[in-house]
């Protein structure tokens, strides 16, 4: 295919990911107005009820305003109330939220008469609404993972940089430390970082020692992988010749250097970015995570730790499914920048 | 040679560095392994406090390190205080299981995406390399954890393999082909999971390093001259493709201890993963450190390997380090 | 016994072994019983030879020996290996003579003298007598072993005297009179003195007995020996040949060949070995696998029991230690709300017990209003009052206590400082962790805000039990044996696990006071009409005052395959192995199954 078209065909992808990103961060942006009810409220008569489906069709033909019917739970397991119907509306009035930081309100995109409930993605053990749970999840968890793969991938390539550049005594230390991070024993450091933090830690506090410990501890592996490239690109002939021009060394670094390892560090952040959202799940055992009330996506998939979870209630699978969409079209994000940068360097 | 020294050296800095960092950590974690025994109404806190005294928990940091180091100076890595057997041994002998794991799950791995990633892009922008991008962002993006649950709840269904454990119960009399058979069968899960996870890293790091140096005008310049796109991809592409896929091998060995972890616990593979962690939750100190200490050991191998590899992948290294030295 | 009667109980026991399912390959066969041994007859029990059974286990046994284990999954193994001197029967919660086959308790309550079995040998074959017994118990009570069982026979700090007063009696003598001191004997493993002296008196006693010993050197008197351990996966146990129980036809125990422990980990992975079939046995179940259990069509016909509420008791307890010379400030302000037995009343009458029941039990559970449970039959108090949830009446305990309330609904103390506090809770126990989370719902509708902070199980221990560095936890108790003297640590004033307030050299409250007189005074009450009036007196100060907010209780579910004959599975540790001398495998596997 013509090096113009392959051209033309990253760009209209490039559209399509980025407008499917923007979506998936506005509507979690707006999470509180997006989700019809606040994320906390437990609804203790109707644990693990399946997604409430939309009816088009009733006794009396087609409607186009769609419509709900009340859930109850029977002797084997949960039905319908066809005795009402209950129409979906826009812009209810629902649980107060604060809008964005800035005013409370009560306005919520969509919803029904409080009678029923509209469970788009089912509830969890407490009857709280898992579409809700996961909006305002994705808050912290995208913030955090991102964040936290920033911080990581921004120590890994300074070591890495510095370490394959300068080589010699710089190159043995920085490896021996990355050496020294990567065998100590994390468990017992954050069992003993939970034992000198406070008890409580308010949610801003929380997002940031989650970002900084999972960031600080990952920085290794990346380095590592860094490093090894600028070993071999620092050998390459317009390095030298960018010497012999005069060039210092951090201009070497950033116009030269850094662009070798771009293709290697996006793939890194591919990857990071799940695993870091991930790993909060681990991090609630010590009690470093996300605590309950608050969703987040790490600690709603500790409970698809169990089996009958997994097996019964198929929706409890929404976080892990939202990772999954967030992080390939990530992917799909960075294979589209990657190949805007080829073609760029061909 | 004299790197290999400096590398010896610095390994041995990093074991001495590691262990007392290790101390230090472990202390800085609240409680002890006699502490569980005080949910017992019926054990008295007295009772406690002589066993702690017997096995040395007591004494001051310093002194609890010195004598760890000069037993394990001698081979002697300490006793399991759960166990009551000592350290070394017992580390080891899940060691072998864990390595039986990692190391079909390496060999698998490196296998299958090598291959993989470089056909994918040699094809890319056709439809192979999408569907291969697609594939390979599922593992990533999906937790370890989902992957490995769903596809225990898989084999349960359809009863494809044994579910946990390494050998079926009891051990009745097998021949070895039966065993190796079953062995064979008790590790399809485990494998499974492992070779998508890491082949899927593997395959996109191969791959963008590759679809680089497809561009590069020798390569051109090669099909130009009828190389075919096998033998191009394999013997010329790959070799100067391979900066991060080397980095990547290296994580490979030094994780053939460490990186197992989650497999054998959902798995019930007897691994070493699972009795550290099981020794880190109960604070049995000694069986951690000896556990510590083969994975930094494995660690610094998959290292130093990887270092001799960029070497020996990338002459223009060498040639650096011989006129840095 | 006629020779042609012992030639034909040869005969039937063969072809009973030929006609057993799934055969082990080299069991051992039951020695014909001789007429000089002594053995217990269970006239109810009846069942036929051959099969082995394979259970799964949470994690591998840590050792095989009795006197330094102090893990459930080790103790599990070992009890099928040893025999104690009486045991309680699980079923029925009362002592049952075993190794002793009589026993006279002198009037003052302080001297038991037993009466041995006679004839009787360890599963290698060596002949059982007292001196095995006096062995036993002088290396549980030795200081420089430190058994977690020693603190069983130091009773006010004096520890008992065993004589022996002929090859097969024994008197054991107590420093002061001890209620139902015979219940301390099951649990006690007799040692086989002709293999355990010698690394006894060498100080290697610690290291014997540990999963690399070799089977040679492991005898006792339980119902099985060791065969095989391959550390990690699995230990083989078979049949011992010289067991000392008889069943209804004079044929002797165990029927079962043998017995495989898996370490089949988590209780999900423990769930779907049991679906797939690889193992027979399956304990202490969430409700949501039983009810997976329960629909699962391939295991249509296993035998899945609820026998309802266990005697474990989960509650929350908040910080009332004395904080004087520690740096807790914060904490010490906020005792000043939870020493207000209104505080702590209007938490009580806000939990809403029935929502726990249902969400985290599935509805297998029970409601707890104080410290003893339905599931214990013999000591719960039935007249403690069960109110139900009422947040009018929280409201109103709170008001009186001279709580109030700001327009935005938050609760304020006397200074007008908000009510907020933490709540810690093991993070490995997920039934704990969705109380929590409940329980900080249920007070936010009193204004309270509760934060809940999940920890490790050890960090949680720290801080409760030695740096009292939070404010309230939850947590759990029982699980032991029925009897309160078990619990006595728990309820008197300077009692190590008195866990409200630990360390207390004085009763810091005058029903503490009262208390810490009723739970001597039962001590040393042999009668037990007279015991239950006191105990319900204190169950009763208990629920008034409430030191401990009761949640909820588990029942216990279990479970085998269709093909497990006499399962009977009880309240009391070990759930379903306790009879496992009594367990034989069905031919067919169909016949009388079902689920209860």
């Amino acid at each position: 295919m013509p090096a113009k078209h392959r051209w033309h065909m990253g760009r209209m992808q490039i559209s399509a990911v980025i407008a499917i990103l923007a979506a998936l961060h506005l509507v979690v942006l707006f999470a509180g107005f997006v989700s019809p009810y606040d994320p906390t409220v437990q609804n203790r008569e109707l644990p693990y009820a399946p997604p409430t489906h939309l009816h088009f069709f009733a006794g009396d033909g087609f409607h186009l305003h769609p419509f709900v019917y009340a859930p109850t739970i029977g002797d084997d397991g949960y039905r319908e109330d066809r005795s009402r119907a209950y129409p979906l509306r826009l812009f209810v009035h629902g649980d107060p939220y604060t809008f964005l930081g800035l005013f409370q309100t009560k306005i919520h995109l969509f919803g029904v008469d409080d009678d029923a409930k509209f469970f788009l993605l089912g509830t969890d053990a407490f009857g709280r609404d898992e579409f809700s749970r996961l909006l305002w999840g994705g808050q912290i968890s995208i913030a955090a993972g991102l964040t936290a793969t920033a911080i990581t991938l921004f120590i890994g390539s300074i070591v890495g940089l510095f370490a394959g550049y300068f080589g010699g005594w710089i190159d043995e230390t920085l490896m021996g430390l990355s050496e020294l991070f990567l065998s100590l024993p994390w468990l017992y450091f954050l069992l003993g970082a939970r034992a000198f933090l406070p008890l409580h830690l308010s949610p801003a506090r929380t997002f940031l020692l989650l970002a900084c410990v999972m960031g600080l501890i990952g920085w290794a592996r990346p380095a590592r992988i860094v490093r090894g490239i600028v070993l071999s690109s620092r050998t390459r002939n317009y390095v030298a010749a960018a010497r012999g021009f005069g060039a210092s060394s951090s201009y070497i670094l950033r116009r030269h250097i850094l662009p070798d390892t771009s293709s290697a560090l996006l793939t890194q952040a591919a990857l990071l970015v799940p695993r870091y959202i991930a790993a909060e799940v681990a991090l609630s055992f010590f009690g470093l995570g996300v605590n309950e009330p608050l969703p987040s996506w790490g600690n709603m998939m500790s409970a698809l730790q169990q089996y009958s979870v997994l097996v019964s209630y198929g929706w409890m699978l929404a976080p892990a499914a939202a990772l999954v969409v967030t992080s390939v079209t990530y992917h799909m994000l960075a294979d589209s920048l990657h190949s805007r940068l080829e073609s760029r360097q061909a | 040679m004299t790197y290999l020294l400096r590398r010896l050296t610095r390994a041995l800095f990093l074991l001495f560095g590691v262990s007392a960092l290790c101390f230090l950590f472990m202390d800085m974690a609240p409680g002890n392994f006699f502490d569980e025994m005080r949910l017992n109404p019926q054990i008295s806190p007295d009772t406690i406090a002589r066993l702690r005294a017997q096995y040395g928990l007591d004494q001051p940091l310093p002194i609890r390190y010195e004598h760890w180091i000069s037993s394990a100076l001698r081979g002697d890595l300490g006793y399991s205080i759960a166990y009551n057997v000592p350290a070394g041994p017992l580390v080891w002998t899940r060691a072998r299981n864990t390595l039986l794991l990692t190391l079909t799950a390496a060999t698998l791995t490196w296998i299958v995406s090598i291959p993989l990633a470089l056909w994918s892009a040699g094809s890319r922008g056709r439809f192979l390399d999408r569907a291969i991008a697609l594939l390979t962002s599922i593992p990533i993006a999906v937790p370890e954890i989902v992957i490995a649950i769903a596809l225990l709840a898989i084999a349960v269904r359809w009863r494809l393999a044994p579910v946990s454990g390494m050998i079926t119960a009891p051990l009745q009399n097998l021949s070895a082909f039966e065993t190796l058979r079953d062995l064979s069968a008790h590790l399809t899960l485990p494998v499974l999971v492992l070779v998508l996870c890491e082949s899927a890293i593997i395959v996109r790091h191969l791959r963008a390093s590759a679809v680089e140096v497809l561009s590069a005008p020798y390569i051109r310049a090669a099909r130009g001259l009828g190389i075919g796109p096998g033998r191009l991809l394999f013997r010329h592409v790959l070799p100067a493709a391979a900066n991060p896929a080397v980095s990547l091998f290296g994580f490979s060995i030094a994780g053939l201890l460490s990186g197992s972890l989650l497999v054998e616990v959902i798995f019930g593979w007897p691994g070493l993963g699972l009795l550290i962690l099981d020794a880190t939750l109960s604070r049995d100190l000694f069986v951690v450190m000896a556990g510590i200490i083969f994975s930094a050991l494995f660690m610094l191998t998959g290292n130093l390997i990887a270092d001799i590899l960029l070497m020996g992948f990338d002459p223009r290294i060498r040639t650096e380090a011989a006129h840095a030295s | 016994m006629k020779v042609s009667t012992r030639l034909s109980l040869f005969v039937c026991l063969l072809a009973h072994l030929s006609f057993a399912g799934a055969s082990f390959s080299g069991a051992p066969v039951p020695e014909i019983p001789g007429r000089n041994e002594e053995l217990q007859q269970l006239p109810d029990v009846t069942g036929h030879y051959g099969g082995y059974l394979t259970i799964g286990q949470r994690a591998e046994p840590k050792t095989l020996n009795p006197v330094t284990e102090s893990d459930a999954v080790s103790r599990e193994v070992i009890e099928r290996l040893n025999a104690d001197l009486i045991e309680i029967n699980r079923s029925t919660q009362e002592t049952e003579p075993a190794l002793a086959k009589s026993w006279k308790t002198s009037a003052d309550g302080r001297t038991f003298t037993l009466q041995l079995r006679k004839g009787i040998r360890f599963s290698d074959g060596h002949p059982f007598d007292v001196d095995d017994v006096l062995f036993s118990f002088s290396v549980y009570m030795d200081e420089a072993i430190d058994s977690p069982q020693r603190d069983l026979l130091i009773i006010d700090g004096k520890p008992m005297t065993v004589t022996k007063l002929d090859a097969y009696t024994v008197r054991f003598t107590l420093p002061r009179p001890y209620a139902a001191a015979e219940r301390l004997f099951d649990g006690f493993s007799i040692l086989p003195k002709h293999l355990l002296e010698k690394p006894y008196k060498d100080g290697t006693f610690a290291q014997t007995w540990s999963l690399n010993t070799p089977a040679s050197q492991i005898a006792g008197l339980g119902p099985f020996r060791l065969k095989q351990s391959i550390p990690g996966q699995q230990i083989v146990l078979e049949r011992n040949p010289y067991y000392w129980k008889i069943d209804r036809d004079h044929h002797r125990l165990p029927y079962l060949d043998a017995i495989v422990f898996v370490a089949a980990g988590s209780e999900d992975a423990q769930v779907l070995r049991f679906e797939a079939g690889e193992t027979d046995l399956i304990t202490r179940l969430s409700s949501e696998n039983y009810n997976l259990l329960a629909k699962e069509k391939s295991r249509a016909g296993s035998q899945l029991v609820d026998l309802g509420p266990s005697l474990e008791c989960n509650f929350l307890v908040f910080n009332l230690n004395d904080l004087s010379d520690r740096h807790l400030d914060e904490t010490a302000r906020k005792q000043s709300w939870f020493r207000e037995v209104q505080f702590r009343q209007a938490v009580n009458a806000a939990v809403d017990r029935e929502g726990i029941v249902r969400l985290v039990y599935g509805s297998r559970g029970t409601p707890l209003w104080g410290n003893v449970g339905p599931g214990n039959k013999y000591w719960v108090n039935q007249q403690i009052p069960h109110p139900k949830r009422s947040l009018d009446n929280a409201r109103q305990l709170l008001k009186s206590a001279g709580f109030s309330w700001n327009p935005s609904g938050q609760l304020l103390d006397k200074s007008g400082q908000p009510v907020t506090f933490t709540l810690i809770t093991s993070s490995s126990n997920a039934q704990r962790m969705k109380m929590a989370t409940l329980l900080q719902d249920d007070l936010s509708h009193l204004g309270m805000q509760v934060h809940v902070v999940p920890l490790e199980l050890r960090a949680l221990i720290d801080r409760v039990f030695h740096s009292f560095d939070y404010d309230a936890a939850i947590m759990g108790l029982g699980g032991g044996d029925a009897d309160p003297n078990s619990e006595m640590t728990v309820w008197m004033s300077n009692g190590t696990s008195h866990l409200w307030n630990l360390g207390e050299k004085q009763p810091a409250t005058a029903w503490e006071r009262e208390i810490d007189q009723l739970m001597q005074q039962q001590m040393i009450t042999l009668d037990y009409a007279q015991r239950k009036q006191l105990y319900d007196r204190v169950q009763q100060l208990i629920s008034e005052n409430v030191p401990f907010v009761f949640l909820a209780a588990p029942n216990v579910l279990a479970g085998a395959d269709s093909r497990v004959g006499n399962f009977h599975p009880a309240l009391l540790d070990s759930y379903t192995l306790w009879n496992a001398d009594e367990l034989f495998i069905r031919n067919g596997g169909t016949e009388n199954a079902g689920v209860r």
